[in-house]
């Protein structure tokens, strides 16, 4: 009993990070422009694949930091090939966002193949069996950790200390405040949509090394990341990673003591709690007006 | 790092608007002569066929919408077509690659789809990313029934439950979720549809990925079997229109366009929002058993998959969303282009292909395309009002 608890804790402290990593974007870009980008599951996927692609032929560390690059180049290439033109009507960005997702998915077979797509960030596992835990966590899995607090710590700096950040800040809170402290809506937007690309790239290497890249991978990191998104409260990224803690560890305390098959069907029970009764979330965005 | 993006954001800028003025002078310089040339070709046909849509106009047009006479000649032409199909199909047929009428057949039921997905989403303006899971509620009953109660009940009896079962699926969908707000219920519903493909693979009871290949085919006869999907399709086509004409329309009209205004004039938004969802649910459910008689076999990926519901999507942007027959013609566009003219390439070049073309229609004729050919072939005289 004490050996499950202490595995839910750590599991769940882990797969909790990466959960924050694959949310936040998503929040940034609906807290900024309130455009849902249903492409963010493929941009976390195409993270994986360019990854996976790097790394057979050069040394991870060097792979790591040019799939961010890459991907947060594609995100901010989406928003200005694409959304930008349609960003005025939500239905069709959205419709216009899950058509690039499925799109991106049939490129990806017809360049890969339906098999997953191995590959390793860091290889090895710890083996915690002397000490009652029931479990071998793999090397990666801290990585991912270390790697999601990096990125929230250098989020937070930058968007709280530095005035291009706070100007990010400020554009979610009220567009039309901060137009009129003179500051450039585009090009806020435009660097949301990076800074969310280089998160999501982050996600797809760390999902793409702990369970291989798959062309479907796109559909659950988006569903999880609405689910956190609608539980943290929409814009709030403080919200998302409370909120990612929160269905990270629900789905694997499904998993310890209900059963494989239920995991995440607790979240959803947790999600419709939270859409009737509190449907601004936990931290509501701190609206000033429209 | 920032200074090389914004050099390639101005060299961006500056090709789009390089891009925009090559657009305007082809828009000059080749589309609208092609258009006036088209308008005084068809002028006198729609001069001519003037007095029958009068006639039409004064005994049905209140109900299912008034047209010109081309319009009427479109439509009549269209429906002597596909009903006639049977005929013709086979002879043109090996032209676009053989097996014309097994295209048609789905063709009809994938019209069936995304009709009914624009009566609810495209008049309302709230998307559903979840109708697969309401023809997958059909479906998945037809095979219950028949593997757990009895193999020799009657199509009446099973296809009425699985109606039935759509409805009540819809129903436990569409109750929560339908007081949310646009974008919630969209995501909702997308993981309403998730959760069910994870039900299907997770519970042995439910078949699992095979799914079942118990119920069978209604005939193997491809003439006879296009039939069977052909006159459903058109009846719903005819019932969705008179809907979506008659003050129901509006009303889910005005939803879309200004929510708080319909609250102002003394309606309940969410009654008629779950209306339009239950209006859905029927020939969802009704298009999902025609499926299970089209493929005789019942598993996730025929029914569930969330690319369903989007293959459903596309087909309404393609046809025009909120107009009811423009997803009609966007089904047969879209499964003839997939089944037919592209037959030669595998699957996900087919699809990306696909995706593309709807992609463009969103971005550069949000009405869609049958939309805009209806509406162009209403002025060919010039605007009437």
């Amino acid at each position: 009993m004490l050996g499950d608890i202490a595995t839910l804790v750590l599991q769940g402290t882990m797969i909790s990070a990466v959960y924050a990593l694959i949310a936040i974007g998503f929040t940034m870009i609906f807290g900024v422009g309130g455009t849902l980008n249903l492409a963010h599951g493929a941009l976390i996927m195409s993270g994986a694949y360019v990854f996976g692609v790097l790394a057979q032929g050069a040394h991870p560390a060097v792979a790591f930091p040019i799939t961010i690059l890459v991907v947060a180049l594609l995100s901010w290439g989406l928003y200005q090939i694409l959304v930008r033109w349609v960003e005025e009507n939500v239905v069709i960005t959205f419709l216009a966002t899950v058509i690039v997702a499925v799109a991106a998915t049939e490129v990806i077979l017809i360049r890969f193949g339906s098999s997953p797509l191995g590959m390793t960030l860091v290889s090895g596992a710890v083996n915690l069996e002397p000490y009652g835990i029931n479990a071998r966590p793999r090397i990666v899995q801290f990585v991912g950790f270390v790697i999601s607090w990096v990125a929230i710590g250098l989020l937070w700096y930058y968007i709280t200390k530095t005035d291009d950040g706070r100007s990010i800040l400020a554009a979610s809170m009220s567009e039309r405040g901060a137009q009129l402290t003179g500051v450039d809506l585009h090009s806020v937007r435009s660097k949301t949509w990076l800074i969310a690309g280089a998160l999501a790239g982050a996600a797809g290497i760390i999902l793409g090394s702990t369970g291989g890249a798959t062309p479907l991978m796109w559909l659950n990191p988006l569903a999880l990341a609405f689910m956190i998104v609608v539980i943290g409260g929409i814009g709030s990224i403080k919200g998302s990673v409370v909120a990612a803690y929160v269905i990270g560890f629900l789905e694997q305390f499904t998993v310890t003591f209900v059963g494989h098959g239920f995991r995440g069907i607790l979240s959803l029970v947790v999600l419709v709690v939270f859409l009737l009764f509190m449907p601004q979330g936990l931290y509501g965005r701190e609206f000033a007006h429209d | 790092m920032i200074s090389t993006i914004l050099l390639l954001g101005t060299v961006c800028s500056t090709v789009t608007g390089r891009l925009g003025r090559v657009a305007g002078t082809l828009r000059r310089q080749v589309l609208w002569p092609v258009g006036r040339t088209l308008e005084r070709l068809l002028a006198p046909i729609d001069r001519v066929l003037d007095p029958v849509a009068d006639g039409y106009n004064r005994s049905l047009g209140p109900y299912f919408g008034e047209m010109s006479g081309l319009q009427f000649g479109v439509i009549a032409v269209s429906v002597a077509g596909l009903l006639t199909a049977g005929y013709w199909a086979p002879m043109v047929g090996p032209l676009l690659g053989g097996g014309l009428l097994r295209t048609l057949a789905l063709a009809s039921i994938w019209a069936i789809f995304a009709m009914s997905w624009d009566i609810q989403s495209g008049y309302t303006g709230y998307i559903s990313f979840g109708h697969s899971a309401l023809s997958g509620a059909a479906g998945y009953t037809t095979a219950l029934l028949i593997v757990h109660v009895d193999p020799t009940l009657s199509i009446w009896v099973t296809g009425s439950v699985s109606v039935l079962a759509a409805l009540v699926v819809g129903l436990l969908i569409a109750l929560p979720t339908l007081r949310l707000e646009g974008p919630y219920f969209s995501l909702i519903t997308f993981v309403a549809v998730l959760l069910f493909y994870r039900l299907t693979t997770a519970f042995s009871s439910l078949g699992g990925i095979p799914g079942f290949g118990q119920p069978d085919v209604f005939t193997w006869d491809p003439m006879l079997r296009y039939y069977y999907m052909a006159i459903p399709m058109l009846l719903i086509a005819l019932a969705l229109t008179f809907m979506a004409r008659s003050n129901l329309g509006m009303i889910l009209i005005a939803i879309r366009e200004n929510e708080p205004a319909v609250s102002a004039a003394g309606l309940n938004p969410t009654k008629f929002k779950l209306w339009s969802f239950m209006l859905s649910s029927v020939p969802m459910g009704i298009g999902g058993v025609l499926l299970v008689g089209f493929t005789g076999n019942v598993d996730p990926s025929t029914f569930v998959v969330v690319d369903n519901s989007i293959e459903m999507i596309a087909i309404a942007v393609i046809g025009g969303m909120s107009s009811i027959l423009g997803p009609l013609g966007g089904a047969f566009l879209f499964e003839v282009l997939n089944h037919q003219v592209l037959h030669g390439y595998s699957t996900p070049v087919r699809y990306l292909f696909l995706w593309l073309i709807v992609l463009f229609v969103l971005v550069f004729a949000r009405d869609g395309l049958f939309r805009a050919i209806w509406h162009r072939l209403g002025a060919v005289r010039g605007e009437s009002e």
